[in-house]
């Protein structure tokens, strides 16, 4: 593996340059937000964001994406193509737990019997430079508890190591090898290294919140109808908040718009806390209140996912904690339920 | 790679009204391009997401047999926005179809079994599938004895009339069809599903009993195959939930860690036991 150490005040320098090669997504401040977009000439990228308030997730399954085309021909509606294939680009400033959460979506997307195409086009296409939290943003972060880590490489192609008045760049795979580049010609040495690891152990004691998420699979095994379902979703509003933040939710609707004889089939975002997301014509719903919601999504993360993936679909990057507007914590909910 | 999202584009051949209340409608599709027929080779059991374009896609259980080429066929209730499309559509549209998605009737488990097919009202459409396909040529002496239960409510309501007429006549078949309440031109059986299984009382013996139907006819007619002395293992049923991709990814079909879409949509009750009961 190669590593670099470039000086702290390049970096952006360094991004500048690879934006004007390829299309860059990168953090920068949207009024009160740190969002990523794509980097524009003039643009300055953060460098020292905490977290974006949206998961990336968005740049391989947006929240609204067309899946193909028609058009209404004499012979009734046709189709009339397919999406255009994704170009090349670089999501710079990912931070590892969200850079994790394209692992475990690459679980699902990328089976080996069914595979999502337009989820794997873009992963395909796009370089992932993760930034490694030297100090863990915030109070919610919680990436030890579910295998992660503020210092993780999981699925970065390249990390970058704040060591103080450098940059420590890891090149992780092939595709990250096709930037090295722009990263400069200082080798990283052992003294680097040494200082990474000190960093890292520093971070991970830097994480005070420890939960017991991967002790309770057993505890959801045997629980289905246990009452204390019907206690968390009682000031469960459905607004959907969490599902959308979560950099691992892949819920998804498809629907159909029309304007004029020319038509799309588009993917949409879906939430399984919507009341609707499982209702059937027929008016009956397998999942008739919140509650049945709410064990659907603790399920699904800490239970069902382990069952098909052996991954637990959380990264403790915290935003459903953050933003929640009632103040629901999956952290408190994991708490208790591994007393069950 | 095949996307799996972009549906084959085919072309309503034949409608049939199958039932007097005309909401219910055997739809035969044709591939407009030959070669994809070949890939949407399927097994009874299996399904398809109609596609409308312009109105969304639905996921029906295909009712005619792999051993019937040159078409497929989906037997439709009226119901949502889909159907009710579909249901306006005439001979020589073109649609889209999308498929074959979940596991199928577990043909090499009921070989040399003999096979109890037990119906209730409408669906009865992947299990005619199942019955053409074992009835066909030489596949008919890779099973058993094979007995048929179908009820609906009354005669008018009966699907596949002619096909059930001309079972009636093979030897091979013991047919039993029967109605809730027949009218002044009915002269079969009346009664309900449930009652005429345990009439017909069907051997348990190296059987194997296919069951699909209303939920209230499958919780009354169970317990007369328990009694009858069918292990679990040997009681097979088929599941519906809403789906939107039926390949495991949209994430709203699932009960427990199965997706009925592609771990589904047949199950064992004894593999239905292992799984919560939200469905």
């Amino acid at each position: 593996m190669e590593k670099r150490l470039i000086k702290k005040d390049a970096l952006t320098g360094i991004i500048g340059k690879i934006a004007a090669d390829t299309t860059v997504y990168a953090p920068v401040k949207v009024e009160d937000n740190v969002l990523f977009k794509v980097l524009e000439k003039g643009d300055e990228p953060l460098v020292t964001l905490a977290n974006s308030k949206n998961a990336p997730k968005n740049f391989f399954f947006p929240r609204t994406e067309v899946m193909l085309r028609y058009t209404r021909t004499t012979k009734g509606m046709e189709f009339s193509g397919g999406e255009k294939e994704a170009g090349e680009a670089v999501l710079f400033g990912v931070r590892p737990c969200d850079a994790r959460s394209f692992v475990l979506l690459d679980m699902l997307f990328d089976q080996e019997k069914y595979k999502d195409p337009y989820y794997i086009d873009k992963r395909q296409k796009t370089t992932i430079v993760s930034l490694a939290c030297a100090h863990p943003p915030y109070a919610t972060c919680f990436c030890t508890s579910v295998d992660g880590n503020p210092v993780s490489s999981a699925g970065a192609d390249i990390l970058l190591v704040d060591l103080g008045s450098d940059y420590l760049a890891e090149i992780i795979t092939a595709k990250g090898e096709k930037l090295l580049k722009y990263f400069g010609d200082v080798k990283a040495d052992a003294a680097a290294d040494q200082k990474k690891e000190a960093i890292a152990a520093q971070a991970e004691k830097e994480i005070k919140v420890q939960i017991p998420a991967k002790a309770i699979k057993p505890i959801l095994d045997v629980n289905f109808e246990h009452p204390f379902w019907n206690t968390i979703h009682q000031k469960c509003l459905a607004c959907g908040t969490c599902t959308y933040l979560c950099p691992t939710c892949h819920c998804f609707d498809i629907s159909d718009e029309m304007k004029y004889g020319d038509g799309r089939r588009l993917r949409n975002w879906d939430s399984c806390m919507f009341p609707t997301f499982t209702k059937e014509t027929s008016g009956h719903n397998p999942r008739p209140s919140q509650k049945e919601r709410w064990r659907q999504r603790a399920m699904h993360k800490f239970k069902y996912y382990v069952d098909n993936f052996n991954a637990i679909a959380c990264v403790g990057c915290g935003r459903c904690v953050m933003y929640c507007p009632v103040n629901i914590d999956i952290r408190k909910i994991v708490e208790d339920i591994s007393k069950l | 790679m095949q996307n799996p999202y972009i549906p084959y584009p085919v072309e309503v051949i034949k409608i049939v009204t199958e039932v007097d209340t005309k909401d219910i409608k055997t739809f035969r599709f044709a591939f407009v391009n030959k070669e994809d027929e070949e890939k949407f080779k399927y097994i009874p059991g299996q399904f398809g997401e109609l596609s409308i374009f312009g109105k969304g896609e639905s996921p029906i259980g295909i009712a005619s047999s792999p051993t019937q080429p040159g078409y497929v066929e989906f037997t439709v209730q009226k119901a949502g926005v889909v159907t009710s499309a579909l249901h306006e559509m005439e001979e020589g549209t073109r649609m889209g179809l999308r498929g074959p998605m979940g596991n199928s009737w577990p043909i090499e488990f009921l070989e040399g079994k003999n096979i109890v097919i037990v119906g209730g009202g409408f669906a009865f459409t992947t299990l005619r599938s199942l019955i053409n396909y074992m009835i066909y040529g030489d596949n008919r002496k890779r099973f058993g004895k094979i007995t048929v239960v179908y009820g609906a409510r009354n005669p008018g309501l009966l699907i596949y009339k002619e096909e059930l007429e001309a079972w009636g006549q093979r030897d091979d078949i013991d047919l039993n069809v029967t109605v809730d309440k027949g009218d002044s031109t009915w002269k079969g059986r009346e009664g309900f599903v449930p009652t005429v299984c345990r009439e017909v009382a069907p051997s348990s013996e190296n059987a194997v009993t296919v069951i699909c139907g209303p939920p209230i006819m499958i919780r009354f007619t169970l317990p007369v195959f328990f009694d009858l002395g069918f292990s679990k293992e040997n009681i097979i049923t088929s599941l519906e939930m809403r789906m939107k991709c039926g390949i495991g990814k949209c994430g709203r079909c699932n009960v427990g860690s199965k997706y009925v879409c592609k771990d589904g949509p047949v199950f064992s009750l004894a593999e239905l036991d292992k799984l919560t009961k939200e469905y």
